[in-house]
């Protein structure tokens, strides 16, 4: 059956894998939550420092998955792995602020315009795990386990053998990011609408 | 079996499948200096609907391509709770509202066509429409919905032109995929639409056959090509094994081609890789631009006009090899006979993806 195997929460304040607190935002902190969490992590990625909030959020959830699930990159060949994310509102945190780097008078800044666009999370995800899978970013109202049920049914069918889904809304106000392993197991969380509405702590979803 | 038909082009060269033929056969491109566009009050080459202004520009052509569509099929199809509209797209609506560039969008669609399912939306980067096609094949073909309809479209502005030229990415001439010469992209603004069905009796005009593919990433760089086309080769060699294609049923490549030196040189290595490199290939971004989300669907709409008019269209700005690799790039066009085509795109993100195209 098809079982989620690992899972991460991450929130304004708190991160949680496998649903115990793994980190908690320090208000008095210099650093972005973000950072606060790759440091404390021990992850070692200086590529993470040029991300965009989305690209961190979903660049540390996967690191933690992998913490959780240490066998995955030996489990699966380098195109096993399907990326399955998506989220409410795009980009639009970083294209807000590449629109302003060329409205308040200043030039248009290229590093911010590379990660104008929601499937780029994927590219870091693929780069930092050597990943050469099948990628696929969808806009959706809100988190929608049926989008996931379906297309990771198509996916598990036709050539991957595992899943890394993730609902990733970052913006200025909401940081609200659930990553999830699905694999093929005897036993385990069944990869089902109840357990995703459940352990992504979705307050309401949207049917797809 | 999976049909793909009612194709809908609305571009430069016109409101629907027919008029862009017509232009494509005649070798007429969309392509036009826009004068003080660019960011420092350059003019710039850019292919934009003459016509197509003022908000809600994205919606206006969703709708359009839409319409345009159930026109060609059985329509009661439409509201239908097996049929679901998937809509592919980079940046939707971004100029009517940054923070939410597809709701309103989806929810007029909904409204408007009376359909049973919100719209999806899928944004992959340059990839989208390809992928957005397989996306909708697998649908049909796991049972999920009966019909799927796939719209393409972006639309130009300030905000892509602006960073396409903070990257130096933006031709000075009209694009020249694959030419010597060639400096980078020509932007353009477009819809595509088709419908993918497992009923053959819900097109007014013979669909063709959806071979369904397989996407990969480069796993290299988010916004560079790949050196070795790695992703480009696994894509490719997985959609043509999933069918069962070998190399010498591919009749024609219509590839991505954006004209820029890396993602050219990429793709030549990439079908030198898998011995594709004697197919007739062309790139349509010299007709239409680059029109992002909308340019797979719009090229695999073309690619269908193609073997529905038995004919290869030159690739519009190239005239010298510029490639590592040599490729048979289609210099005029030339009456044939094709059955089955491969339809390629490549984008930021490391994604690649492709899909197939046959005649019945």
């Amino acid at each position: 059956m098809k079982v989620i195997t690992a899972y991460c929460n991450l929130s304004a304040d708190e991160c949680l894998l496998n649903g115990d607190v793994v980190a908690r935002r320090d208000a008095g902190s210099e650093d972005s939550w973000f950072k606060q969490i790759y440091r404390q992590q021990g992850l070692g990625y200086p590529k993470f420092y040029k991300m965009d909030g989305l690209s961190q959020a979903g660049y540390l959830a996967s690191e933690l998955i992998k913490k959780a699930s240490p066998g995955i990159s030996n489990t699966y060949t380098d195109d096993e792995i399907a990326l399955v994310f998506a989220n409410a509102s795009s980009s639009a945190e970083t294209d807000r602020r590449f629109m302003q780097t060329y409205e308040a008078g200043g030039s248009p800044s290229p590093s911010l315009f590379v990660y104008t666009l929601p499937n780029i999370v994927l590219g870091e995800i693929a780069i930092a795990n050597k990943w050469y899978g099948e990628n696929m970013f969808a806009v959706l109202p809100k988190f929608a386990p049926g989008f996931y049920l379906d297309y990771g049914q198509i996916l598990l069918g036709s050539g991957s053998r595992a899943l890394l889904c993730g609902w990733l809304e970052v913006t200025a106000n909401t940081t609200d990011v659930f990553l999830f392993l699905v694999e093929e197991r005897e036993s385990g969380t069944e990869f089902n609408t109840e357990n995703l509405l459940h352990l992504s702590q979705a307050t309401s979803v949207a049917t797809f | 079996m999976i049909y793909i038909g009612a194709e809908v082009i609305v571009s430069p060269l016109g409101d629907n499948a027919e008029a862009n033929w017509q232009a494509l056969s005649e070798n007429r491109s969309g392509i036009a200096l826009a004068q003080g566009v660019g960011f420092n009050g350059e003019d710039i080459h850019l292919a934009k609907i003459t016509g197509l202004r003022g908000p809600l520009r994205f919606q206006q052509l969703v709708i359009k391509a839409l319409s345009a569509l159930s026109r060609q099929i059985d329509a009661s199809i439409l509201s239908s709770g097996k049929t679901i509209v998937l809509i592919s797209s980079t940046k939707g609506a971004l100029d009517d509202n940054l923070h939410d560039q597809f709701s309103e969008t989806c929810a007029s669609v909904m409204h408007q066509f009376n359909l049973a399912h919100l719209p999806m939306v899928i944004s992959n980067a340059c990839i989208s429409g390809v992928l957005t096609l397989n996306v909708a094949g697998n649908m049909v073909e796991a049972g999920q919905y009966d019909h799927v309809v796939v719209i393409g479209c972006d639309v130009a502005s300030d905000f892509v032109l602006y960073g396409f030229q903070s990257l130096f990415a933006v031709s000075g001439q009209p694009c020249a995929p694959f030419d010597a010469a060639r400096n980078g992209i020509t932007l353009g603004e477009g819809c595509g639409a088709a419908l993918i069905s497992s009923t053959k009796s819900v097109f007014q005009n013979a669909p063709l056959e959806l071979l369904t593919g397989a996407s990969a990433n480069d796993a290299n760089h988010i916004s560079g090509p790949s050196r070795t086309g790695e992703g480009l080769v696994r894509s490719v060699s997985r959609t043509m094994q999933k069918h069962g294609i070998g190399n010498e049923e591919i009749d024609f490549i219509c590839a991505h081609g954006t004209g820029t030196v890396f993602n050219d040189e990429m793709e030549a290595i990439a079908f030198d890789r898998i011995a594709l490199s004697d197919k007739p290939l062309n790139s349509l971004k010299g007709y239409f631009g680059h029109t992002l989300g909308a340019a797979g669907v719009i090229e695999t709409a073309v690619c269908m006009q193609m073997v529905r008019n038995s004919m290869l269209i030159k690739s519009a700005g190239y005239r010298n090899a510029g490639t590592s690799r040599p490729l048979n790039i289609i210099l005029e066009n030339e009456p044939k006979r094709l059955r089955t085509i491969l339809k390629t795109a490549s984008g930021f993100g490391g994604g690649n993806a492709s899909l197939m195209i046959r005649d019945l």
